[in-house]
């Protein structure tokens, strides 16, 4: 392919956050889901604060239903799905139908767990999707660009989703190194100055969680 | 058939799973929604296909000599062919391609002609399709899935292989190339047929571009990466109407189309596929003509038939209309997609005599045809059973080095019993359409 427009880089970038966003956050999900069986129903407030979204759900069912499938709640993760789904429909000559048909596929996943009574386990099946979304980028896209921009995205917003979550900074440092690697394999523009003073936040002793978030969100005004 | 058959769901699926959908407004509101699909094909057996080629080829071969002459010296209106109202005053016949030979001389490369098969066995042709004609990704695909769920019917039955579209309009694109890439010109993801201009971007390799990365530099076309790198656009596949394509020559509120884009063309620097000002060639009006043009362009007789038509635009035409109102459907010219067509006969009284007045004040604007009983093709309803609808067949001829007509085509029907409007923007669904070998 070759040559890749302002345009079409975005939207790779955000497909390839929106998909991490589900990803990452269906994990949560089921980590909160599984609590509150039997642990704590209200377990999913610690994971809205966490998340940074506001809690809007009434109970513990609530959450279970609307975080999920509620395509009204913009933080939901059948919304996010739906807006990495408007991110690949448009790329779908960069990326390819099989590919984007994971997406897809994702969306039936979420839909037809909301309306089963074993939904906690289907959902999973989501889970795979995404998977095999990335084993086909693997597999069937050969321009090394738009597989990076692609996965820019992915660490990008993993990285951010840990500052979140304020996972160790051990987790964070190698996803940074990825991130870094495919910046240079990729050229694509971002602050250098935020790069350099955001290694220095991660070796800090006092690393303060919500402003290295807050200087991550800045990588790429450039 | 029957083990296809039995996947008609399971196919269905499978259309969903790749995105093939349409987009469609109603009430202000965009609604992507599935193109049904029927496995039970059309079949066009090998010497009824040979009939329809010869007859297609020759029709669009007529067209394109007509876009030639009507751009250029006019000699079918100066010898009386074509009275010149039909031209000059149509929508479709721009002013600003006067003069202007794109390259290769081809102005209409994917020409979709719609035909219907009597009960006598006759095709007819309903209308041509010069502009934008849309559809060839749907049997494209759905031949695809079909092979995936039911190989022992391909096995079994010796079917030409739909699936060479792309590089046939690779081919088209290539021929008529001046140097760089291919391009692709969508309107956007909300465009009723944006699944079809992704899916050919994807199999021709033609990048796919809203026009916002397009620019125009000393009537050069480039596509400008985001880094800024230009790369010479040599052919463009445009997906949006002439009106929109450049709004410092046409709609100079269009926001979709690339501004100079048509100076590029004027200066034989770019392709556009198909050409600016092909709406003249498929009017409805014209359509009249199109067997005149066959006998004058190319000396020949015409193979495939119009269905009866009358323009009222004639005293003697006019007077058959009135006469024979109630066996007629009657056209809008200037509308497309089923929208625009009156069965005479579903009038009431008042609505009858409203629709003649203004059938008499503004005779040019109307075409009246005899209402074809056209076969018949079955499909599965929604109850699984077996029940006849009529169906339509959109064929697509690709004029690049030389003239072929694809073997396979559209086929769209009606999912409601009685009705003859087969457009999926109005329920219809689809159907592939098989060209046996043997």
């Amino acid at each position: 392919m070759g040559i890749i427009t302002v345009d079409k880089m975005d939207h790779l970038f955000w497909l390839g956050r929106y998909i991490e966003r589900v990803n990452t956050t269906l994990k949560a999900y089921f980590e909160v889901f599984d609590k509150m069986i039997d642990m704590d129903e209200n377990y999913y407030k610690k994971i809205c604060n966490e998340i940074g979204i506001p809690n809007i759900y009434a109970s513990k069912a609530d959450f279970i239903s609307r975080y999920a499938y509620d395509p009204t709640d913009p933080n939901s993760i059948i919304s996010n799905l739906k807006r990495a789904y408007d991110n690949a429909i448009v790329m779908r000559d960069y990326i390819g139908t099989e590919t984007m048909s994971y997406v897809q596929l994702a969306i039936f996943d979420v839909e037809n767990a909301k309306d089963s009574d074993e939904s906690y386990r289907k959902m999973h099946f989501a889970i795979d999707h995404i998977f095999a979304f990335w084993g086909c980028v693997d597999d069937q896209i050969d321009d090394r660009m738009v597989k990076g921009i692609l996965r820019i995205g992915k660490r990008y917003e993993r990285i951010d989703l840990y500052l979140c979550f304020k996972k160790p900074i051990s987790d964070i440092l190698p996803e940074l190194d990825r991130l870094e690697k495919r910046l240079a394999e990729t050229q694509m523009k971002y602050n250098e100055s935020t790069m350099f003073t955001f290694k220095n936040m991660l070796n800090d002793k006092n690393f303060n969680y919500s402003n290295a978030r807050a200087l991550f969100a800045t990588l790429f005004d450039v | 058939m029957k083990d296809l058959c039995l996947h008609t769901s399971a196919i269905n699926e499978l259309l969903a799973r790749y995105g093939v959908k349409f987009g469609i407004y109603k009430n202000g509101v965009f609604k992507e929604q599935l193109f049904p699909f029927d496995s039970i094909p059309r079949i066009i057996k090998k010497e009824e296909f040979d009939y329809l080629e010869k007859g297609l080829k020759q029709r669009v071969d007529a067209l394109n000599a007509f876009l030639a002459d009507i751009y250029g010296k006019k000699h079918i209106v100066n010898d009386g062919v074509i009275p010149e109202e039909f031209i000059f005053s149509s929508s479709g016949f721009l002013p600003q391609c006067d003069g202007i030979v794109p390259p290769k001389r081809i102005f209409s490369h994917i020409s979709g002609i719609d035909l219907v098969q009597s009960k006598n066995d006759e095709w007819y042709i309903l209308e041509d399709n010069l502009r934008v004609p849309s559809g060839a990704s749907y049997p494209m695909i759905a031949r695809e899935l079909c092979r995936r769920s039911s190989p022992q019917t391909f096995e079994n039955n010796r079917i030409a292989d739909n699936r060479d579209y792309a590089q046939l309009l690779k081919k088209v694109m290539d021929n008529v190339n001046t140097g760089g890439i291919n391009v692709i010109v969508t309107p956007g993801r909300y465009n009723a047929a944006f699944f079809e201009h992704s899916y050919f971007a994807e199999k021709t390799g033609a990048v796919l571009t809203t026009g916002s990365d397009l620019v125009v530099e000393n009537d050069n076309l480039y596509y400008v990466d985001f880094n800024g790198k230009k790369q010479r656009v040599g052919a463009v596949y445009r997906r949006i109407s002439d009106e929109y394509l450049d709004p410092m020559t046409f709609n100079e509120e269009s926001v979709i189309g690339v501004p100079h884009i048509f100076s590029a063309y004027k200066k034989g620097n770019v392709a556009i596929i198909n050409a600016p000002g092909n709406g003249i060639g498929d009017d409805k009006g014209i359509y009249y003509f199109v067997p005149k043009m066959i006998k004058y362009y190319l000396g020949e007789e015409p193979i495939l038939h119009n269905a009866p038509t009358y323009l009222p635009y004639y005293e003697d035409d006019m007077k058959y209309v009135l006469d024979n109102f109630d066996n007629l459907v009657i056209k809008d010219v200037a509308e497309a997609g089923g929208y625009g067509v009156v069965f005479g006969s579903s009038l009431t009284k008042e609505k009858k005599a409203d629709f003649i007045a203004k059938l008499k004040s503004e005779p040019r604007r109307f075409i009246a045809q005899e209402i074809i009983d056209f076969y018949d093709i079955d499909i599965i309803d929604e109850d699984g059973k077996r029940v006849p609808r009529k169906a339509d067949l959109r064929a697509f001829v690709l004029t690049g080095s030389e003239t072929k007509v694809w073997k396979s085509g559209l086929t769209r029907f009606t999912r409601n019993e009685g009705s003859f409007i087969v457009n999926s923007s109005q329920g219809g669904g689809f159907k592939d359409t098989w060209v046996l070998l043997q």
